[in-house]
């Protein structure tokens, strides 16, 4: 007969209890440093592909993107926010987020490996492409 | 219910969208990131053919892929091979621009490049023995051309890695102007190509990559008005044994990385195809001798950026770049 | 227990497991995170740990994940498969201390894991580094929606029995 090591409900509760203190402190920590810049950074596939400054957009316009799944997103861009519009992956988890208009989360539309994060941006000249 | 309303905003909404004219899409080809962004009526379709040429060219001139012409010419064994007016110009580009930069551009230099694992992934320093013996297949005057035929003798083998970008965007450039386009900005990969200027008439402000920085890090920005930028560095692509980096960028007469005292070229002008050739043979010349090719050129003007933090400008942009504040370089203008 | 009788139970169990995962993946999720969702099917994994063993625990498992990810998951299989595995281990390492009261425990435990793999999957493979932001709201909502699931599962075993001879 084996001795059975057991911890009390106790224990546990207060286990878990930590954990779930544990991870809204975390939450509340990363909602009271949100990034207050307003360049939303567009990742497909792990890289960098664009920059936009969202307080200097006038006119709302989208952009396609479509990554190495060959599934497509459409990202609408409107002054101060971001969203994905429309996108043909299956859970459509991202366009269901809407707009985003603060770093604090990212929209990520995980089947095409796209992400759009709002970042801190310093006072840039307006660039429009890079070479290198 | 709420069909109706839905729908009408719907349509509203496609109708802002029909008047709001920046266009842009970014797919995945000869293995990276491009982004073509048009402006204007006709952008939607120039994007379309923009991007059915590219995915055109990867087929033809891909080194890996087994139907494309490359292929056919790297497996003849020496036999003539009949090619299209794709690999037709290229091959006539890399003749004239291995003779401008005095042999330091080279299309024949695939096997020593797979030799030194760039290829693979599979990174390995060959000794002088195999360099010297992978060296006596490398000679971009032994490629033949007669018309539209093609030979390169056996065990040679070439690639369009230095051009093939450069190509595909001034390719991509007529179509767009031919669709109607007269301001567009296409990346494929790192290299620019523009039509026109920005549909407010500036011109396209063109940020050049520090070489020692990250991918968002930048020395100064180019402006540019229907024309293209290349850059060529070895901080592109490299690997690092006991210290040392050794980058894909090879000097023809050595078979090893290029050492010339240069982080990067930049090559800044009309045709993409020379600016992307350019960029490589300059980069493996060094700033004297590339300073020298552009003293006998007419076409073109450049960036280049030294190990030892000096960003030398040819005359010709001294009103077109500018140097950003605090990025740790030394602007020099070039006079002729 | 006869091994058809073993199997025959393993089977149901998978197919209810199944059946569980595919209609709560036709449920539209309430709130726009990557990865949230109430792991229902978990009640069977977690009974079927106590109940029946690792071994059989572990083949229902990966059944409910394979056949889960064609009927229902696009392309969510390997992330599912990372999520699931890191769970199936946890659970394997903590049930040794757990009573058959604190099946709801394993299932906050197994919780956890199961975000912490999916998690790490998604980052890994589609390098998506940005989605770690998400982590503590995940873990919230997991060890609630686990120890919910768990404690189904403590009630399936405590009206049931074990089935191990």
């Amino acid at each position: 007969m084996t001795l059975k090591k057991t911890l009390s409900n106790r224990f546990w509760l207060i286990l878990l209890g930590v954990i779930v203190a544990g991870s809204a402190l975390a939450a509340w920590l990363l909602l009271s440093r949100v990034p207050t810049g307003s360049i939303a950074a567009i990742y497909l596939d792990g890289e960098l592909v664009e920059r936009i400054d969202l307080a200097a957009v006038t006119e709302s316009y989208t952009r396609t993107y479509t990554g190495k799944s060959g599934i497509t997103d459409v990202v609408e861009v409107a002054r101060g926010k971001i969203r994905v519009k429309e996108a043909d992956c299956p859970d459509q988890v991202c366009v269901h987020q809407g707009w985003i208009e603060t770093g604090v989360v990212p929209v990520v539309c995980l089947p095409n490996a796209l992400v759009i994060q709002i970042e801190d941006g310093s006072a840039e000249p307006e660039i429009d492409g890079a070479v290198g | 219910m709420k069909r109706p309303l839905a729908l009408s905003l719907a349509v509203l909404l496609l109708l802002s969208g029909c008047s709001s004219t920046e266009e842009s899409t970014t797919i995945f080809a000869m293995d990276t990131v491009m982004t073509l962004t048009a402006y204007g009526s006709h952008a939607r379709e120039g994007l379309s053919a923009a991007e059915a040429e590219i995915n055109r060219l990867e087929k033809t001139l891909s080194v890996t892929r087994e139907d494309s012409e490359v292929w056919a010419i790297d497996h003849s064994a020496g036999a003539p091979v009949t090619v299209g007016t794709d690999t037709a110009a290229l091959l006539n580009a890399a003749a004239a621009l291995g003779d401008r930069t005095g042999g330091a551009l080279d299309v024949t230099l695939y096997p020593v490049v797979k030799a030194w694992g760039f290829t693979t992934g599979d990174y390995r320093i060959p000794d002088a023995e195999e360099l010297a013996d992978l060296l006596t297949r490398v000679d971009d005057h032994a490629v033949h051309m007669d018309g539209d035929t093609v030979t390169l003798p056996a065990g040679m083998e070439l690639d369009f890695g230095a051009l093939a970008k450069g190509y595909a965007g001034e390719q991509c450039a007529s179509l767009l102007k031919e669709a109607g386009v007269t301001s567009a900005i296409l990346n494929l990969g790192g290299n620019v190509q523009t039509v026109g200027a920005k549909p407010d008439g500036s011109p396209w402000r063109v940020a050049v990559q520090d070489p020692e920085g990250e991918s968002e890090d930048y020395v100064g920005w180019l402006e540019l008005t229907d024309e293209a930028a290349v850059t060529s560095g070895g901080y592109q692509r490299y690997f690092e044994e006991n210290g040392v980096r050794y980058w894909h960028i090879i000097d023809p007469d050595t078979g090893a990385p290029a050492r010339s005292g240069l982080l990067s070229a930049t090559i800044v002008g009309k045709s993409g195809t020379a600016c992307d050739g350019l960029s490589t043979g300059l980069f493996v010349l060094g700033p004297e001798k590339a300073l020298d090719c552009w003293r006998q050129s007419d076409d073109f003007e450049a960036v280049l950026i030294g190990e030892d933090h000096t960003v030398q400008i040819t005359a010709g942009l001294a009103d077109r770049f500018t140097l950003r504040e605090d990025s740790g370089y030394t602007l020099r203008i070039v006079e002729e | 227990m006869k091994q058809t009788k073993r199997l025959t139970l393993c089977a149901l169990l998978t197919a209810i497991a199944l059946t569980i995962f595919v209609a709560e993946a036709q449920i539209p999720p309430v709130v726009p995170v990557p990865g949230m969702k109430l792991g229902l099917a978990n009640i069977v994994t977690v009974y079927a740990m106590f109940a029946l063993g690792p071994g059989d625990t572990l083949m229902i498992l990966l059944c409910r994940i394979f056949l889960g990810s064609l009927f229902a998951g696009g392309s969510t299989f390997l992330y599912s498969l990372a999520g699931g595995l890191l769970c199936y281990l946890s659970m394997l390492l903590f049930r040794k201390i757990l009573t058959e009261k604190q099946l709801w425990v394993c299932g906050a435990i197994g919780a956890i894991f199961h975000n912490l793999g999916q998690m790490g999957a998604a980052i890994l493979i589609a390098r998506t580094p940005q989605l770690v932001l998400y982590l503590p709201v995940l873990l919230i909502t997991g060890v609630i929606a686990g120890a919910f699931t768990g404690l189904g599962a403590q009630l399936l075993l405590a009206r049931l029995g074990r089935r191990i001879p």
